[in-house]
């Protein structure tokens, strides 16, 4: 169970497609909608209310079905509820950053709040993707407008055409206040999106 | 400047891969943005407490057909320390290799008796254990007459650990002709579960699988 190289790492179990039938069962609907804490409880976190939405797109262009997202990203005032941050004055308590939704259609709409910008980053959502034929792949999106966009180094480390394909469009807002931006994320193909390694990073 | 990691491999005779696999290699995250990029999950205790036997569909009810089998391993970053409270979401086929998915157009038999989906945490050794009924090989291409091995589909999360793989079992005729077995290359070894003896138990076979999850996640944290 070693690894060659000379080194004492334990092989990792290889990753595996999550196949279609990702079962419905386990969905969640407290990770669907981050700006609400759950059925009946007064509390919400703090931060614009934004709705993320668009579509999974492969490489013909056809929507990917079954895809199951999950997203994970900082309070709005950047600061994220990992174990480094452990009772910092400026965690959320109504918020732990943490999303997931499974798409039958390959369209999704993830309600969460604006993240804050953190250290040196623009406001960003990570994106982990499992689907059908492919093993977890990510990567993250960012929203127009946002000045710190051009210094953030994830965006910075891309060319100009992929930075374009990270960053979500402002495309309005609902009645009740939340602002909505527009990614379609593209598996593979002519358009696709980056998705970057966080193995060998 | 972009900077390149690993270039995703296409699983042979699997039209899925074939759409969805980005062609690009994958970019490598610039190390100030590490941190602000990998999730960490919270531990999430949503399974009820009969979920770990997925034999019968509720306590004191009848098994469902086929052979009843145990699955257990610890859960280990690269460094060899235990996970603990883990979320292990498990689903597989019914004996008859059908799942019950509403998605799951095979037409084949679904089991009155079988479930096929289930929830376990990992103890603070980073053991896991679970029953469930070996499942049957499923066709997945029949235009080419090309099947999917025995396996039963593992998601692992919590606090730095994410990972979604499959258990297959040793010897399966399928397992040489399988995309994913042969994308997995000489590493398919390690996603095999290795039989034991369960003659004092309740179950026909046990099977262990320990789980490593590596990479960005080795570290994370405890
Ligand atoms: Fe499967």
């Amino acid at each position: 169970m070693t690894q060659d190289n000379g080194s004492n790492l334990l092989k990792a179990t290889n990753e595996d497609t999550s196949g279609p039938f990702f079962p419905i069962y386990f969905q969640d609907e407290s990770l669907e909608d981050l700006t609400v804490l759950g059925p009946g409880i007064v509390g919400a976190p703090s931060g614009q209310h934004i709705i993320l939405c668009g579509r999974v797109l492969d490489r013909h262009g056809n929507l990917a079905n079954g895809v199951l997202m999950e997203f994970w990203q900082a309070n709005a005032k950047g600061i994220y509820n990992s174990p480094d941050n452990l009772g910092h004055p400026d965690l959320d308590p109504w918020f732990n950053g943490y999303g997931r939704l499974r798409s039958a259609s390959g369209e999704y709409k993830f309600c969460t709040i604006m993240p804050g910008a953190s250290d040196n980053r623009a406001p960003n959502i990570t994106i982990t993707l499992f689907s059908d034929g492919i093993s977890r792949i990510v990567t993250q999106v960012f929203f127009e407008g946002h000045k710190a966009n051009e210094t953030d180094p994830v965006l910075k480390s891309l060319g100009t055409d992929d930075q374009a394909r990270l960053i979500a469009r402002h495309g309005g807002h609902t009645d009740g206040g939340a602002e909505i931006y527009l990614l379609d994320i593209v598996m593979a193909g002519a358009n696709e999106t980056p998705f970057f390694d966080d193995f060998e990073s | 400047m972009t900077q390149f990691g690993r270039q995703l491999g296409i699983g042979p005779t699997d039209n899925t891969s074939d759409q969805r696999t980005p062609r690009k290699p994958l970019r490598l995250i610039p190390s100030v943005a590490r941190e602000s990029f990998v999730p960490v999950v919270p531990a999430r205790y949503v399974m009820r407490t009969h979920e770990w036997d997925m034999t019968r569909i509720a306590p004191g009810r009848p098994r469902g057909d086929g052979t009843p089998i145990e699955v257990k391993g610890t859960l280990r970053n690269e460094n060899g320390t235990p996970i603990r409270d883990a979320l292990i979401e498990i689903w597989n086929a019914n004996h008859h290799g059908r799942y019950r998915h509403v998605e799951d157009a095979s037409g084949l038999q679904l089991d009155e008796n079988f479930f096929g989906m289930g929830r376990v945490v990992t103890d603070e050794d980073g053991n896991y254990c679970f029953w469930t009924i070996s499942p049957g090989a499923y066709l997945a291409r029949p235009d080419i007459g090309r099947w999917r091995p025995k396996h039963i589909h593992l998601s692992v999360s919590g606090g730095s650990a994410r990972l979604i793989t499959q258990m297959y079992f040793p010897d399966e005729p399928n397992n040489a002709s399988d995309p994913m077995a042969i994308l997995m290359g000489d590493g398919f070894e390690n996603n095999i579960g290795k039989p034991y003896e369960t003659s004092d138990l309740d179950v026909d076979e046990g099977y262990r699988f320990d789980i490593v999850v590596g990479g960005r996640n080795a570290t994370f944290f405890e």
